[in-house]
């Protein structure tokens, strides 16, 4: 099922004449993919995103999800617990007096019984990473990775289909932003659920994505796969946007050392393969 | 936003190129007269002055129209007061309502009507003046054999001072909104400071107030964002902020209400960080980078507007 898009379009004010997404066909599996959604800031990535879950209605077109039109249906909380979303600085939404009352507060809006919330709560605080005597703790105590993981399980313990997560690894330091990427991907080999990031990172996309999507000025402009972007100097051009590093590195040592690797290494072991098949 | 500051409108004309000092103090002197005045003629001349200066200040007057809008139901209730319990001069017209059944029974469908067509988002406060207006109309009608005939009499004073309360709140609303429309938020509280400088005689801390609301000035919009996105944020879990009983409101305001504390706490923290780095200390004389000066066109309103209260104490008492 998953979501839908049948050329959606949206403008934050409707006497300007600037769209903040445009003509956007859309379909994401709710199952096994892996989406980088990758664009400048105000190409319209974050409105993308809201629509998704009924956080913004389209202006025109139409928005499904899993079969169901958002425009249309009685009960908004319906999609909003099946499409999971993750802010930016999510640590920023946590209010209530312990870890576990903030990670229950999502699954009990949506009519989950209390017990079973906490049963809930209990194993995704492991899911991400979360030692349990943190669930007694105020969640203002501790440390701002830790505030951000407690917030991505209290969306996680709502049992989404799809989780969106938005810039997930801004502002944290490159050992967080690492093991918040392998959190993600750990959560999808083990759900299998779709999970969508939003990142300005081309290192994040070469390294997780299953599936890129591209936003440049209101407009869907690639949508495919990580290498097929990436070996594209024309297009990356075009859209602005910079190599990953693995990709760079093979073009270095391609060009100083006279070697002759194939540059579509994604990731740090694909180039060591390449680089140990090679000599 | 629909926010009262920052409703500056950038214009060219003599009324922005005032000094804010001389435009808060006029306005005082303004409300002062207005409220020593006490015929209706004097209080429609200075409305018409106010006018004259709208229309110099190269500012719509729809904007004004639109400050007015908010006051609209006190501005009404104060007429219609008037106009009903106010029984001193001589009547001037006399409303006979009949109350008949045919009447009644219509009032009632008249009712309905407007409570259906409201679902249909056909409403708003000219539209319920409207079928007010109607109902009213229904019942002079000679409709059916009536059981009651009300007299509605109309005095002379109550309709004349009912507009003269009404004159009196265009004119202070208008005033103050030219003083806000025509000068920027920062000159603004830099007029006040400076208005205020007597005070710190009386140990008012005048400098560390006008600091405290430029700051909230700064961020109101800041925060405004912030809302936005913690609304959002508890929205996709699950929070309906469109509905829900009591006990749902207080969970969701709180869940609005901690994270904006949590939020302005830190701002404010780190915005204390940064003016302490840049050398701030309250209490402390600073110097100011746009230094206001008195030009001739100030001294001239300023002359004006006393001349104006002495006329109006002249030609009033």
């Amino acid at each position: 099922m998953g979501i839908e898009f049948e050329n959606v379009n949206y403008k934050y004010d409707k006497r300007n004449a600037k769209y903040a997404i445009k003509n956007i066909d859309l379909k994401i599996d709710s199952l096994n993919e892996f989406i980088c959604l990758v664009g400048h800031t105000g190409s319209g990535k974050s409105t993308l995103i809201q629509h998704m879950n009924g956080l913004i209605l389209a202006n025109s077109g139409i928005v499904k999800v899993s079969g169901s039109d958002v425009k249309k249906t009685r009960n908004i909380n319906s999609v909003r617990r099946k499409v999971g979303m993750v802010f930016q600085f999510p640590e920023y939404q946590l209010f209530e007096e312990t870890v576990e009352k903030d990670i229950i507060f999502g699954p009990t809006n949506f009519g989950v019984s209390k017990k079973e919330a906490i049963l809930k709560a209990k194993e995704v605080a492991k899911l991400v990473g979360l030692e349990q005597t943190i669930l007694e703790k105020s969640p203002f105590n501790l440390s701002g990775g830790e505030m951000r993981r407690v917030a991505i399980a209290g969306v996680l313990a709502m049992e989404p289909d799809i989780l969106i997560l938005d810039e997930p690894t801004v502002g944290l330091d490159p050992k967080g932003q690492r093991e918040m990427m392998e959190l993600f991907k750990k959560i999808h080999q083990t759900t299998k659920k779709t999970i969508i990031v939003v990142t300005h990172d081309m290192d994040v996309v070469s390294e997780y994505s299953t599936r890129v999507i591209v936003m440049k000025e209101a407009e869907k402009k690639f949508d495919g796969l990580a290498r097929d972007l990436f070996l594209d100097q024309k297009l990356l051009e075009e859209l602005n946007l910079k190599k990953p590093t693995y990709i760079k590195i093979a073009e270095k040592i391609n060009k100083k050392l006279n070697r002759n690797y194939q540059i579509g290494c994604l990731s740090l072991a694909e180039l060591i393969k390449e680089i140990v098949k090679g000599e | 936003m629909n926010v009262i500051v920052g409703r500056y409108i950038n214009r060219n004309s003599w009324v922005h190129r005032l000094d804010p000092r001389m435009k808060i103090l006029s306005l005082i002197i303004l409300m002062i007269g207005t409220f020593m005045t006490s015929t209706l003629i004097n209080m429609l001349w200075i409305l018409a002055g106010v006018f004259l200066l709208i229309l110099t200040s190269k500012i719509s007057l729809l904007n004004f129209i639109k400050s007015l809008v908010p006051l609209l139901f006190l501005m009404t209730f104060t007429f219609v007061f008037q106009v009903l319990f106010n029984k001193q001069g001589p009547i001037i017209s006399t409303l006979t309502l009949n109350l008949s059944f045919i009447t009644i029974l219509l009032n009632v469908v008249v009712i309905i009507g407007y409570q259906i067509l409201k679902r249909f988002r056909i409403r708003g406060f000219f539209w319920f003046l409207l079928t007010f207006a109607f109902i009213i109309y229904l019942y002079t009608l000679n409709l059916g054999t009536p059981f009651k005939i009300i007299n509605l009499n109309l005095y002379r004073d109550g309709l004349t001072f009912g507009l003269f309360l009404l004159v009196r709140i265009i004119i202070l609303v208008s005033a103050s909104s030219l003083l806000t429309l025509t000068t920027k938020p920062a000159d603004l509280n830099n007029g006040l400071e400076r208005l205020m400088k007597p005070l710190k005689v009386l140990k008012v801390p005048v400098d560390e107030m006008s600091m405290m609301i430029s700051i909230a000035l700064r961020f109101i919009p800041t925060l405004l964002d912030e809302v936005n996105k913690i609304m959002k944020a508890q929205a996709s879990r699950g929070v309906d902020f469109a509905s829900g009983n009591i006990k749902k409101k207080v969970v969701q305001i709180v869940s609005l209400l901690v994270p904006m504390f949590v939020i302005s706490f830190k701002r404010a923290d780190d915005l204390s960080n940064a003016m302490e780095a840049r050398g701030y200390f309250p209490g402390m004389e600073r110097s100011k980078f746009g230094i206001l000066k008195f030009r001739f066109s100030d001294y001239l309103t300023i002359l004006f507007s006393i001349s104006f209260l002495v006329g109006i104490v002249y030609f009033d008492l």
